[in-house]
């Protein structure tokens, strides 16, 4: 086929290298990204579900339909039950409210149940993985159950009207974290016992769960599908609603890598642009040759339609390939380095890659190509005939809607992709204008100078157009590349200082009000970092403004439907902050009712504002407050966070009990036993694992962002390239024929290095400018972190800048300079 | 000389819009070029040689007149139907050469070929190749040729798909006296051999005197005609 020898020529001729190289990193970097992310994402999925101890969860108030356990299972899914209540149980003359889970076959669904023959304990060889659950008649305590009811294992205790035998100590299970725990010690028994003990009976307060686990679409679909058919009292919970510090560490992480990746691409299509513009320019006059030889536009078009989608198809293949082997790369050194295994990629990252190929192939190099078959075959005879190629204003507009178009493949959000054209534009507008006006203060200061720097100058100035391009290009891809090393150094110090090595990583609850001071003399002697102990109450909220909760839009959602932690104090913790209203001792009440502070993200929600009413209940008791203020606050903190915050003495009469936070060291751990066997009633929740979790993610999410740096790298490296190689042929011409006329070879080289320089000096500024602009913008809008201006890279930025370009600009240039003058104008003739 | 006429040009006037008005390159031109015949356009730079010879061959129209080759009316044909009349009837030859650098000399010549779908296009493509003396050179690059060497590259090229007519843009202009003189004898001989029709622009009186008939261009018109 003739269109495939043409291409394999113009391949050995090395016309299309660049083309298909840029091609090539493009679909790299994108696949590299969207695969590597694809497999984060569906691992942390995974892992984080093992905390919640299956995929989805249905919960009610009572049991599920059993009609729905056939269609979960006509649906490829595995399911099982786990049942929460408080219960009186007793040993002999010791009793405890325990917090009981009685669970079904299979239980857990994701993760694991970790139990030893020893109360407390905390070394690893001490620890099994169960099998499976207890067996009937049997049961797994919590370790502060033991001391609690003075229990030894083997020892029965009386759960209702059945008697149990403790076999093993429970250390640690999925979905910890259930408010129903917060009652008392766990105690985990079968399914099948539940009846004999006849403590469920009508009006009892007991959570089912229906677990439910197995692909992830069909998941999605089965819940779906049972939402619809859902009462008021069932619920559908998964990871997304209870962990909220982890999903914005995630959904900030993918954000960059996405950003990063757009970027890349972006880079990437600007260098395949430039390529395709050379392409296209030396193929002018073999597009004038094949038509004096008969050859009509529609065959032109063909052929070099052919090329370039074999060539596009060729390299998008490589390009899927590098990316490929990158993110296994990461993979396998993410396994090596913090023992992570990814899950397995979908055909979905690998389709989009291939995607963006064509995208790029047909928005940034057709456009440059287009007017090839319009060539008029009388340019063979009058090589000065104008060819009016596609207006340039188009080839960019066409090439910011392929920005578009890939941003929203990826992200499906406008605002995100709005958001980074808006400030493409913007930058596009304010380097066009600086470079001009740069360009002209340069001509004057260039005046009275040697002639080294008047050539320079001279040569910037008699390229104008050229040079304005070739501003505007480098100056486009050191912005992106600055702005993306910026972006990443800040998120990632964003990130190590959200979860500092001292951060708490565990939560003291439960604490009664007659502990407080011992236990805060305890935690001081051990010289713990600790926040203060919070006073809290349970309660629900039942009315707002007089209206009844669930007359209002909000009555399921996350925490209208449950019992929230109320609290009270008079000075605000360091990571609050109020939006709205004021805090006390400046506010006054307009009803004369209490106040109360509300997280603002949950008001936002429900279109409350300072001055509306709230009703309560605590136990069975009503309570009315006025909201005083709104106030943000940081959920990734670690530090007990409260959604409503009472003017102090508001909760007084309502029994709390304090909740406090604290860092204890990995060594420490046994601390925990010493404070439980004391103080029986506390209830520990453990974050550190957690917080291990956060940091594996935010471990893993860098090792990603470091990757995705380097690729957009090479594509900002590939970009400078091409801009140099695309004034190289009209200057090896002018060197050759300077060169002839005697110019010395250290002032051509000098020029070339000014010029370049120069041209890199004035990108750098732009460039930086342009940074600040485009990371004020994405701070602000996608990254929502604080705007700061970077000082350090207004220097470096120009400097590297100048001396990457001249240096790229002397070594092309370099062999025009050395060849024999001769040599080189019949080369370039 | 043969009676049918290969090219008939009929009151070619061109003109051009420059920022200074209308140009007209060329007034009121009309000859006929016979089957087999070989014909000089002569005359200073800027006479409008180069737009004539673009016009007779179908890679211009004119702005007023007619042209047909070979019978088919060219100035009524769209640029699809002039390029179909140019691949089975035209042949070029150009001062510069017009080689492509990125492809061998046996490429070159072979690319018309390619294009015209020939049967063992490559065995054809050497054996001209032979026929010039670049046997030794078929897989040489245009930069590793002497200009010689690259204008009989070109004159293989031209002659491979056996045109009915050749038109050549001053074939000679870009090569040294010796050297243009073996040029010449090529070209004759290779149109001799093949009976072709060939229409040249050129300079060199030598050249121009081997040809059947000569016209000269003044100012885009026709001034002198010599047989």
């Amino acid at each position: 086929m003739l269109a495939l020898r043409l291409l394999w020529r113009n391949w050995r001729s090395g016309e299309v290298k660049l083309l298909a190289a840029a091609l090539l990193l493009a679909v790299a970097v994108v696949s590299g990204i969207a695969i590597f992310t694809d497999r984060l994402q569906h691992t942390l999925v995974q892992e984080s579900n093992a905390l919640l101890g299956a995929d989805k969860v249905v919960r009610g108030s009572h049991p599920h339909d059993p009609v729905w356990e056939e269609e979960a299972a006509r649906a490829g899914l595995r399911h099982t039950t786990a049942t929460h209540f408080a219960s009186m149980i007793y040993a002999g003359e010791h009793m405890h409210l325990a917090s009981v889970k009685a669970v079904g076959e299979g239980y857990p669904l994701r993760g694991q149940l970790e139990t030893s023959t020893t109360a407390f304990a905390t070394r690893p060889d001490q620890i099994d993985i169960a099998a499976g659950i207890p067996a009937p008649g049997e049961a797994w305590a919590d370790s502060r159950l033991l001391p609690l009811l003075h229990l030894q294992l083997g020892d029965r205790v009386a759960v209702g009207e059945y008697e149990l035998r403790i076999t093993r100590v429970l250390i640690r299970e999925p979905d910890s974290g259930n408010p129903f725990s917060f009652m008392g010690a766990r105690l985990l028994m079968n399914e099948a016992d539940l009846p004999l003990t006849q403590v469920v009976q009508p009006g009892s307060r007991v959570q089912y769960q229906w677990l439910l686990a197995g692909d992830t679409a069909a998941v999605d679909n089965f819940a779906a599908m049972l939402e619809t058919r859902f009462d008021a009292h069932q619920q559908l919970v998964d990871i997304g609603s209870n962990q909220r510090g982890l999903g914005r560490t995630l959904n900030t992480g993918q954000r960059f890598l996405l950003l990063a990746a757009v970027i890349g691409v972006l880079l990437a299509g600007v260098a395949l642009a430039l390529a395709a513009r050379q392409f296209a320019n030396r193929h002018v006059d073999q597009v004038a040759l094949l038509k004096s030889l008969g050859t009509g536009s529609g065959r032109i078009r063909r052929l070099y339609f052919t090329q370039l989608m074999v060539l596009a198809l060729v390299a998008s293949l490589a390009g899927l390939l590098v990316g490929e082997l990158l993110q296994r790369t990461v993979a396998a050194a993410l396994l090596q380095a913090y023992q992570i295994r990814l899950d397995g990629p979908t055909l979905y990252p690998y389709l989009i890659s291939l995607a963006s190929g064509i995208i790029c192939l047909l928005f940034f190099a057709l456009p440059a190509l287009w007017f090839l078959p319009y060539v008029p075959p009388m340019k063979i005879l009058r090589r000065e005939l104008a060819v009016n190629g596609l207006q340039l204003w188009l080839q960019v507009a066409l090439a910011f809607l392929a920005v578009l178009i890939l941003v929203l493949l990826f992200s499906q959000d406008l605002p995100l992709a709005l958001s980074v054209i808006g400030a493409l534009t913007g930058v596009f507008a304010i380097t066009g204008l600086l470079a001009f006006g740069l360009l002209r203060l340069s001509q004057r200061l260039a005046g009275g100078a040697g002639s080294v720097w008047r050539l320079a100058v001279a040569n910037l100035q008699r390229r104008r157009e050229q040079t304005l391009v070739q501003i505007v290009v480098f100056a486009t891809a050191i912005m992106l590349l600055l702005s993306l090393t910026i972006i990443r150094t800040s998120l990632l110090d964003d990130w190590q200082a959200q979860l500092p090595e001292d951060a708490p990583n565990h939560f003291l609850v439960n604490i009664p009000p007659h502990e407080v001071d011992a236990i805060q003399k305890l935690i001081e002697t051990r010289h713990y970092q600790h926040q203060p102990l919070y006073p809290m109450v349970r309660g629900r909220l039942t009315h707002i403004n007089g209206v009844e909760l669930s007359a209002t839009s909000v009555a399921r959602e996350g925490v209208f439907n449950r019992e929230a932690n109320l609290t009270w104090t008079d000075t605000l913790a360091d990571d609050n902050q109020v939006v709205d209203g004021a805090w006390w001792p400046e506010w006054q009440s307009q009803h004369g009712l209490p106040g109360v502070s509300v997280e603002a993200e949950m008001a936002e929600q429900a279109g409350l504002k300072p001055g509306d009413w709230l009703t309560f209940s605590l136990g069975g008791l009503s309570l009315e407050a006025e909201i005083a203020s709104l106030r943000t606050l940081d959920w990734r903190s670690m530090r007990p966070n409260f959604f409503f915050i009472f003017a102090p003495g508001t909760l007084d009469d309502y029994s709390p009990t304090y909740i406090t936070s604290l860092h204890l060291p990995a060594a420490d751990k046994v601390f925990i036993n010493d404070l439980l066997r004391t103080y029986p009633a506390i209830l520990v929740i453990e974050l550190d694992r957690i917080i291990g979790q956060i940091r594996t993610i935010v471990n893993q999410v860098s090792n990603g962002v470091q990757l995705v740096l380097w690729l957009t790298l090479a594509g900002g490296c590939l970009v400078l390239l091409a801009a140099v190689t695309s004034s190289i042929e009209a200057r090896k011409q002018e060197i050759g024929l300077l060169r002839a006329l005697g110019s010395p070879r250290r002032l051509m080289l000098g020029s070339v290095w000014l010029e370049f320089s120069m041209l890199g000096l004035l990108a750098g500024i732009i460039a930086v400018l342009g940074a600040e602009i485009l990371l004020a913008g994405l701070q602000y809008w996608v990254l929502e972190t604080p705007i700061k201006p970077h000082v350090l890279y207004w220097f470096a930025g120009p400097l590297l800048s100048a001396g990457l370009i001249g240096v790229l600009g002397v070594l092309s240039c370099r062999s025009a300079v050395n060849t024999p003058p001769a040599i080189v104008l019949r080369e370039a003739g | 000389m043969s009676s049918a006429p290969m090219v008939v040009a009929n009151g070619l006037v061109k003109t051009v819009t420059t920022y200074e008005g209308a140009l007209t390159i060329l007034d009121d031109i009309s000859l006929e070029v016979a089957a087999g015949e070989s014909l000089a356009i002569v005359g200073a730079s800027g006479s409008g040689k180069s737009t004539l010879l673009g016009i007779l061959a179908g890679l211009d129209l004119p702005s007023q007149g007619s042209v047909s080759l070979n019978g088919h009316l060219l100035t009524s044909l769209d640029e699809e139907g002039r390029a179909k009349v140019r691949a089975e009837n035209v042949g070029f030859i150009f001062q510069s050469f017009q080689l492509l650098p990125g492809l061998t000399a046996l490429e070159n010549v072979l690319l018309p070929l390619e294009l015209h779908g020939a049967s063992n296009a490559r065995n054809a493509a050497a054996d001209f190749l032979g026929r010039v003396g670049l046997s030794q050179r078929l897989h040489h690059y245009p930069q590793q040729l002497s200009g010689g060497e690259q204008q009989r590259v070109a004159i293989a090229r031209a002659f491979a798909s056996h045109p009915r007519v050749l038109f050549a843009d001053e074939p000679t202009g870009n090569l040294d006296s010796t050297t243009g003189g073996r040029i010449i004898e090529l070209l004759f001989e290779l149109n001799r051999e093949l009976g072709t029709t060939l229409v040249l622009i050129t300079h060199e009186e030598r050249l121009a005197q081997r040809c059947l008939r000569r016209i000269e261009l003044a100012g885009g018109r026709l001034v002198e005609a010599h047989s």
